[in-house]
C-alpha cells in the first residue's frame, strides 16, 4: 500500500455528477413538462418578479451544468480517477436538490408556474417532492458508501498514471 | 452597407489567411469558413425582411439572436486579432498591440464589463422607456453586433489579451449573463417595450424564441469555454505522465519521484482550475 492523501478524485466525481444531475432535472423539466406534456406554463399571470429572476438563473445553470458535466466526466475517464459511487451520489443529489427546489420554491412560494393547470395540484405536488427527496436519499446513500470504497481503493490512481 | 462591410472583412480575412498559409504558418480552414459564416449570418439577420414573413416583434428577435449572438459566436471563434498580428506589417501591428494594452481596451473586455454593456444595453432597449426612434434606427443591429461581439470576445478570451481573465470569472459571467437574458425573454411575454404596442400572440413568439434561442448560443459558448478547461487538464496530464515515466526509467527513487509527480500534478491541477488555461 502507498501512502498518500485518500482517493483525490472523489470529490472531483461527486461534483461532476452534481452538475450532470442538475443538468438532467432541468432537461427533463423542460422537456417533459414543459414542451412534451405541455403540463408546465411558460409564464403564468401569477409569476412573482422574484420567481422570474429565480427562474432564468436556473435555466441558465441548468444548461450550462450539463456541459460542465459532461466535460468533467470525460477529464475522469481520460485520468482513470471515476469514482462512480462518488458520480452516481452527485448525481442523485443534484438531480433530487433541484427537483426540490423547483417543486417547493418555484411552484408554491414564488408561484413560477403548477405542475398541472386544470386538476388538484397537490397530488402532483406531493408526487413531485416525495420523488426529490427519495434521490437526495439515495444521494446520501451512495456518498456514505463511496466514502468506505474511495478509502478501501486509495492510492489507485497514482498507479494506474504511473503505468500508463 | 452591412453587405459591402461583409464582403470587405471576408475578402480581409481570406487574403490574410492565405498569406499566412503560404509562409508555411498552420492556420485551419475551419476558422475561414466560421468567419464567412458569421458574416453571412449577420447579413441575413439585418438584410433580409423577416417582416414580411413573421409578426414585427418576432420579425425582430429573429434579427436581434441573428446579429446579436449567433455572428458574434461565429466571427469571434476564427480569432480574427491573432491572424491580424501575425499578418500585419509591423508598423500596423505595433498598433494594434498598443491598442490591446490600452487601458479603455483592458477596461472593456472585463468580462463582467462587456456583460453589462451587452446585456445591460438590451434592458435598456426593451425596458427604458425610449424615444420611438430608437426601435427603427439603421445603428440598432450594427450597435447589437458589436455590444454582442465583445462580450463573446470577452467571455471566450480565444485571441491574446494582457491580462487573460480566469476561467471562474469567465464561467461566471456567462452563467449571470444568462440567466440576465432568459429573465428579460420571459418578461416580454408578458408585457412588451415601454410605448410600443404589439399584438399578444408576438409578444408571445418573440419572448419563447428569444428564450431558447438565446439557450443555444449559449450552450455553444459553455462548449468552448469547457472545452478550453478540458485542453488545459490534459496538457497537464500528459506532463505529470511524462514525469513519471522519466521516475521509472531511472529506477532509483522511483516511490518519491512518483509521489512528487502526482503532488506536482494535484498542484497544477488546482493552477489551471483557478487560473486561465
Amino acid at each position: 500500500m502507498t501512502e498518500g492523501p485518500p482517493q483525490p478524485h472523489r470529490s472531483r466525481s461527486l461534483v461532476g455528477g452534481l452538475l450532470a444531475g442538475v443538468g438532467v432535472a432541468a432537461f427533463v423539466d423542460e422537456a417533459v413538462f414543459h414542451q412534451l406534456l405541455h403540463w408546465h406554463h411558460f409564464y403564468d399571470r401569477s409569476t412573482t418578479d422574484a420567481g422570474l429572476v429565480s427562474d432564468g438563473f436556473f435555466h441558465a445553470f441548468g444548461w450550462l451544468a450539463t456541459v460542465a458535466g459532461l466535460f468533467l466526466y470525460a477529464d475522469l475517464r481520460r485520468r482513470n480517477g471515476l469514482l462512480r459511487t462518488a458520480w452516481w451520489s452527485g448525481v442523485c443529489l443534484g438531480l433530487g436538490g433541484f427537483q426540490l427546489y423547483d417543486g417547493t420554491i418555484h411552484h408554491k412560494v414564488l408561484r413560477l408556474h403548477q405542475i398541472r393547470y386544470g386538476v388538484d395540484p397537490a397530488p402532483y405536488d406531493w408526487t413531485w417532492n416525495a420523488i426529490a427527496v427519495l434521490f437526495l436519499a439515495a444521494g446520501v446513500a451512495l456518498w456514505l458508501r463511496a466514502r468506505r470504497t474511495g478509502d478501501r481503493a486509495h492510492g489507485r490512481p497514482r498507479v494506474r498514471t504511473g503505468a500508463a | 452597407m452591412t453587405v459591402v462591410a461583409a464582403v470587405l472583412c471576408c475578402a480581409l480575412y481570406t487574403y490574410a489567411a492565405g498569406r499566412l498559409r503560404r509562409r508555411g504558418d498552420a492556420w485551419a480552414r475551419g476558422r475561414d469558413a466560421v468567419w464567412w459564416l458569421g458574416w453571412a449570418v449577420l447579413v441575413c439577420s439585418v438584410e433580409v425582411p423577416w417582416g414580411t414573413y413573421l409578426p414585427p416583434f418576432t420579425a425582430h428577435t429573429v434579427a436581434h439572436l441573428g446579429a446579436g449572438m449567433v455572428a458574434p459566436l461565429l466571427v469571434v471563434v476564427a480569432r480574427p486579432v491573432t491572424l491580424a498580428l501575425r499578418t500585419v506589417p509591423v508598423a500596423v501591428r505595433r498598433g494594434l498591440v498598443s491598442l490591446t494594452r490600452a487601458r479603455v481596451v483592458r477596461f472593456l473586455v472585463l468580462p463582467p464589463v462587456a456583460a453589462v454593456i451587452d446585456v445591460g444595453g438590451l434592458w435598456l432597449l426593451y425596458r427604458a422607456p425610449l424615444p420611438a426612434g430608437v426601435h427603427h434606427s439603421p445603428l440598432l443591429y450594427p450597435h447589437l453586433f458589436a455590444a454582442g461581439t465583445l462580450f463573446t470576445f470577452s467571455v471566450l478570451a480565444l485571441d491574446p489579451l494582457r491580462h487573460r481573465p480566469g476561467l471562474p470569472l469567465r464561467a461566471g459571467t456567462l452563467l449571470v449573463a444568462a440567466a440576465a437574458h432568459a429573465v428579460l425573454a420571459k418578461s416580454l411575454w408578458a408585457a412588451g417595450p415601454p410605448g410600443t404596442a404589439y399584438a399578444a400572440a408576438d409578444l408571445r413568439m418573440a419572448s419563447q424564441l428569444m428564450y431558447y434561442g438565446g439557450d443555444l448560443v449559449e450552450i455553444a459558448l459553455a462548449v468552448v469555454v469547457a472545452h478550453q478547461w478540458y485542453r488545459a487538464e490534459g496538457r497537464a496530464l500528459r506532463r505529470v505522465r511524462m514525469l513519471s515515466t522519466v521516475a521509472e526509467g531511472t529506477g532509483d527513487g522511483h516511490d518519491q519521484s512518483a509521489a512528487d509527480a502526482a503532488a506536482a500534478h494535484r498542484e497544477h491541477g488546482r493552477r489551471t482550475v483557478a487560473g486561465s488555461p
